[in-house]
């Protein structure tokens, strides 16, 4: 019989029992019909024709059914009678059905709840046409995910621009800038892109109302114009129909709105987009993202051959080397998501470690089952069921469990998936409005279940099977357990040691958070307040004003009540940025490559962050605009210029050609801050007073700090007010220096309560997995304990023979899980801060408490086993 | 005229096959066939013939469509396929080693033994 007649055959019986009925009503009929035709034809009449056709052919139901019997029985029909009859099974043992249902929901609803935000994030396509064809151009020193934004040159992107066959559009744009919106409500800080022209066509979105950028838009005189995002102009403009034309004013500057966005556009994070045309001069050295829709026909490959032919002949700028221009061309998405994308893909992992052990467990629930059902085997065998067929209908058992174990799965995705997203780090993890159960996921779920169900279910189908074809009725009605003792113990050791495993990387994540929240940031953060703010040029156009702003916001400040001290900083530690670059030193050489941030600050600064003065003075208000220029370096500023000397008096510059009026005498050494994160190393810095700075954009930018006696909290509304009574136009960001720390440590600790939980969940599965197993051994061996406590056993000895077996298993576990530990925590490498993925105490303490946790299950059931009485024991069969 | 014959057991698949190998046949002409190439004196079961012919579909031998009959109704066509048509020779390979095995043996007188 060949497969394709046999699939014909089972395609039809699947089509509807109905039709297959219908025809062979009609192909019966037929032939009685014509039979009697034939009779008539020879004299009888047509009624008698009919009755004796009918009577020869004999019982036609008879015949049906055993037509239907020859067509075999469907393989639909035979699943949904294996269905029907393991859903009856599962109905009477409830017990049981929970246990299961429960522990796959858990492992199901968990790798379900990941997928649903891996999918969102990495996988679902950019909301644009064609978005797999746009990709970013990049020309930077490259290095790490993202070490470097990819992006271009300004002066290399005109080149290109030029040059390039393989894009239909390239398009340059900002990512992460804002600006301040008055004028509509409060004033607000806003996330804003400046784009050239080609941008909306690149993505081939164009607004929904009005239109985008035109050719020459963006070149001064020329660019008051702006483009809203739908969510603004319904937040803030009340979705204003007659908004076009109308102007708004960004940055104190007017400018006239052109169109609107269609709903959800906010690519690369911007509610409001500005024509930005590329100028060279010679100050030029921004880099931007760019990015590029592919011709048709033309591969990502062809483009980066493309690039990387044009990064050989681009003419290299002044201290530029061709190292400095690694060609890359990337996914667009990667521009959101690159950095996401390690921490997402180590959460499935962890997660599918859940799954296995769920797995696991829930096998040797079946198997323990299994046992049980020896008999109910055995007799079906002998009546004539196949192996096959007693295989197939165990697995439709095991795949209904995991089938409603997806299904509440689901359910606990749904809360799982919101938890996530409550509990990830703000702005931390992007396209969060993509993640939602949607197809992709249910089918990931349903297509989970089934596997999960086959896997889970293959071992024991097998185990139980085999039991009915080897052993008679006789002896399957006694209870066998020895072949299963194998497999379980064999499952056991399993989950024990992909529990170690997540453990131990929950261990390690840990240790490395609390390390990190350990870290000295040079400052001291408790009771401190900031406030940020960006004074627009429009408004504050020359340096004397930003700093007659500052003076007057800083002496309201200090006047509030329960303030000790108040200062100001251009770029804040653990903020959003830092200014760096080189200085000169009078009468010396700065070292290679040595960088120093340079922030500008108010004379009162340190004592307001709780910055320690290690020598000399801090700045006072007479360190003006009209005296001598002076500086406080840090700590490893001194150590680097001077070693072993007195820094004190010692002149620098900022300059690269220094006058004699630029040099600045070293008045006083403070600690080295963590400028850029607590994992991150101390910025060597060198601290100039606001007040002799001229250059309005190291001044524009400003956060003022204010350290107060009471709860930094209850602060919050007088400096609000002080910023009305001084410009009641400025937007503001205020916040604890105690939360701007917890923001930079809220990825660490995000990725560590997750891990942990899983971890957690891997833990209790094993413990009762442990548990089960060994209840079970101590029940199916309830006999045996009886005659040997008969024979003179004392109940320490069979306490101990229980325990030998557990701590057989757990050496296992441990040793298995631990060198798997060992083998896999290295993926941890870039998460981890000052530990090693290797680190001995916390693989030593997490094998312990796995040990502990392990005995402490075993116990339970071998004192049951301690206390059995003899007689009772022996009568149990 | 011979009193027809009741089908040896396991025949009458071979049969079926040999009737419409010879051209496509609904069931009744299958019935039809046979009476007339064996002249009347084979009898099939009319209630076992259909349960053959879709064991025989099933199995992939013979196929099936509907189409019309010789009185314009419609009906349901057998066909041989490939695998059918090899699957009739093998059997009458068979039948015919096994007739002559047998009738050799019917044949025997008791000098041969």
């Amino acid at each position: 019989m060949t497969l394709w007649s046999r699939f014909r055959s089972w395609l039809r019986a699947a089509m509807g029992r109905s039709r297959m009925e219908r025809e062979m009503d009609a192909e019966l009929s037929f032939h009685i019909e014509a039979f009697a035709e034939d009779l008539a034809r020879s004299g009888v009449p047509r009624e008698e024709a009919l009755r004796r056709a009918r009577i020869e052919f004999g019982g036609i139901e008879r015949a049906k059914e055993k037509c239907r019997e020859a067509r075999g029985l469907s393989l639909v029909e035979s699943i949904v009678q294996d269905l029907r009859f393991g859903l009856r099974m599962l109905r009477k043992n409830p017990g049981f059905t929970a246990v299961a249902v429960i522990t796959l929901a858990l492992g199901i609803g968990a790798n379900t709840a990941v997928f649903t935000v891996v999918n969102g994030v990495l996988l679902r396509a950019m909301p644009f046409p064609e978005a797999e064809r746009l990709f970013l151009v990049s020309l930077t020193p490259g290095g790490g995910p993202f070490e470097w934004q990819p992006g271009v040159s300004d002066r290399d992107y005109l080149a290109f621009r030029e040059q390039d066959q393989a894009f239909e559009q390239v398009a340059c744009f900002t990512k992460g800038s804002t600006a301040n919106l008055t004028g509509a409500g409060d004033p607000a800080q806003i996330p804003v892109a400046y784009v050239t022209t080609e941008f909306f066509s690149a993505l081939r979105t164009n607004p929904e109302i009005g239109r985008g950028f035109l050719t020459g838009e963006g070149e001064p005189g020329n660019d008051s114009v702006v483009v809203l995002s739908n969510e603004l102009w319904k937040d803030r403009f009340a979705a204003d129909s007659e908004i076009l034309g109308k102007t708004i004013r960004i940055d104190g500057l007017s400018r006239t709105v052109i169109g609107i966005m269609p709903p959800g556009f906010e690519f690369p994070g911007a509610k409001v987009w500005m024509p930005l045309a590329i100028r060279i001069n010679e100050h030029n050295s921004f880099t931007r993202p760019v990015v590029g829709r592919l011709k048709p026909g033309v591969s990502p490959q062809q483009a980066q051959a493309e690039l990387e032919t044009f990064a050989e002949h681009q003419p290299l700028g002044p201290g530029e080397s061709k190292k400095d221009r690694m060609a890359q061309i990337i996914p667009l998405k990667d521009l959101l998501v690159a950095n996401i994308r390690p921490s997402l893909l180590m959460f499935a992992g962890a997660v599918a470690f859940v799954l296995l052990i769920a797995c696991a467990n829930v096998a040797n629930l079946f198997l323990a089952r299994a046992a049980g059902r020896g008999q109910e085997m055995a007799v079906r065998s002998t009546l004539g069921a196949s192996h096959w067929r007693l295989v197939r209908q165990l697995l439709a058992e095991s795949t209904l469990v995991s089938l409603i174990g997806g299904a509440a799965g689901i359910l606990l995705a749904h809360w799982g998936v919101q938890a996530l997203t409550a509990l990830a780090p703000a702005g931390k993890v992007p396209r969060m409005e993509m993640v939602r159960i949607d197809g992709w996921v249910l089918a990931f779920t349903l297509g989970l279940s089934v596997v999960t169900g086959v896997v889970f279910g293959l071992v024991p189908a097998f185990q139980a099977t085999g039991y009915g074809a080897r052993r008679s009725l006789g002896q399957a009605a006694r209870t066998v357990i020895g072949g299963h003792e194998g497999i379980r113990s064999v499952l056991t050791v399993s989950e024990m040691g992909l529990a170690l495993i997540l453990l131990t990387g929950a261990g390690l994540m840990l240790k490395s958070f609390l390390r990190l929240r350990a870290v000295n940031p040079g400052f001291s953060p408790h009771s401190v307040m900031t406030m940020t703010l960006d004074l627009p040029e429009s408004t504050y156009t020359s340096a004397s004003q930003i700093r007659t702003f500052h003076r007057r916001t800083l002496e309201e400040l200090s006047r509030l009540p329960a303030v000790l001290a108040s200062g100001a900083v251009n770029w804040i530690p653990l903020g959003q940025g830092l200014v760096m670059g080189t200085f000169q030193v009078e009468g010396g050489q700065r070292p290679r490559g040595f960088m120093v941030d340079k922030p500008c600050v108010s004379p009162s600064y340190f004592r307001a962050m709780g910055m320690p003065l290690l020598r000399g003075r801090e700045f006072t208000e007479s360190d003006n605009a009209t005296a001598p220029g002076v500086a406080i370096v840090s700590q490893s500023v001194a150590r680097t210029l001077w070693p072993g000397q007195d820094p004190l008096g010692k002149r620098i510059s900022m300059e690269d050609e220094p006058k004699p009026e630029d040099w600045l005498t070293v008045v006083g050494v403070v600690d080295d801050v963590k400028q850029q994160g607590l994992a991150k190393n101390s910025e060597p810095a060198i601290y100039q007073p606001y007040l002799q700075v001229a250059s309005t954009g190291f001044l524009s930018h400003m956060t003022f700090v204010v350290r107060t006696g009471s709860p930094p909290e209850r602060v919050a509304a007088g400096m609000r007010a002080v910023l009305r009574n001084v410009d009641k136009n400025q937007p503001i960001a205020i916040a604890s220096m105690d939360s701007l720390v917890a923001t930079t440590t809220a990825e660490p600790q995000f990725q560590t309560r997750l891990l942990a939980t899983f971890a957690l969940v891997a833990l209790a599965l094993t413990i009762v997995g442990i548990y089960g197993v060994l209840a079970y051994a101590v029940a199916q061996r309830t006999r045996e304990i009886g005659v040997r406590m008969a024979l003179g056993a004392q109940s320490a000895d069979v306490l101990q023979m229980f325990l030998r077996k557990a701590l057989v298993l757990i050496t296992m576990g441990i040793t298995l899980g631990g060198a798997g530990a060992f083998a896999l925590t290295r993926v941890l490498m870039k998460f981890l801060f000052e530990v090693k993925p290797t680190d001995v105490p916390t693989f030593a303490t997490v094998a312990l408490t796995l040990v502990l946790s392990s005995l402490a299950a075993c116990y339970v059931p071998a004192r049951r086993a301690m206390k059995a009485d003899p007689m009772v024991a022996l009568r149990y069969e | 005229m011979d009193q027809p014959m009741e089908l040896l057991q396991g025949t009458l698949d071979m049969l079926i096959l040999k009737a419409v190998s010879l051209g496509p046949l609904h069931g009744y002409g299958v019935l039809l066939r046979v009476q007339q190439i064996s002249k009347d004196r084979l009898e099939i079961q009319q209630g076992s013939l259909y349960p053959a012919l879709y064991r025989l579909e099933h199995q992939g031998w013979i196929t099936s469509e509907w189409g019309e009959s010789e009185n314009k109704r419609r009906a349901k066509y057998y066909r041989l396929t490939a695998a059918g048509k090899r699957k009739l020779q093998t059997e009458a390979e068979k039948w015919n080693r096994m007739a002559d095995v047998i009738a050799g043996i019917l044949r025997s007188t008791p000098e041969e033994v």
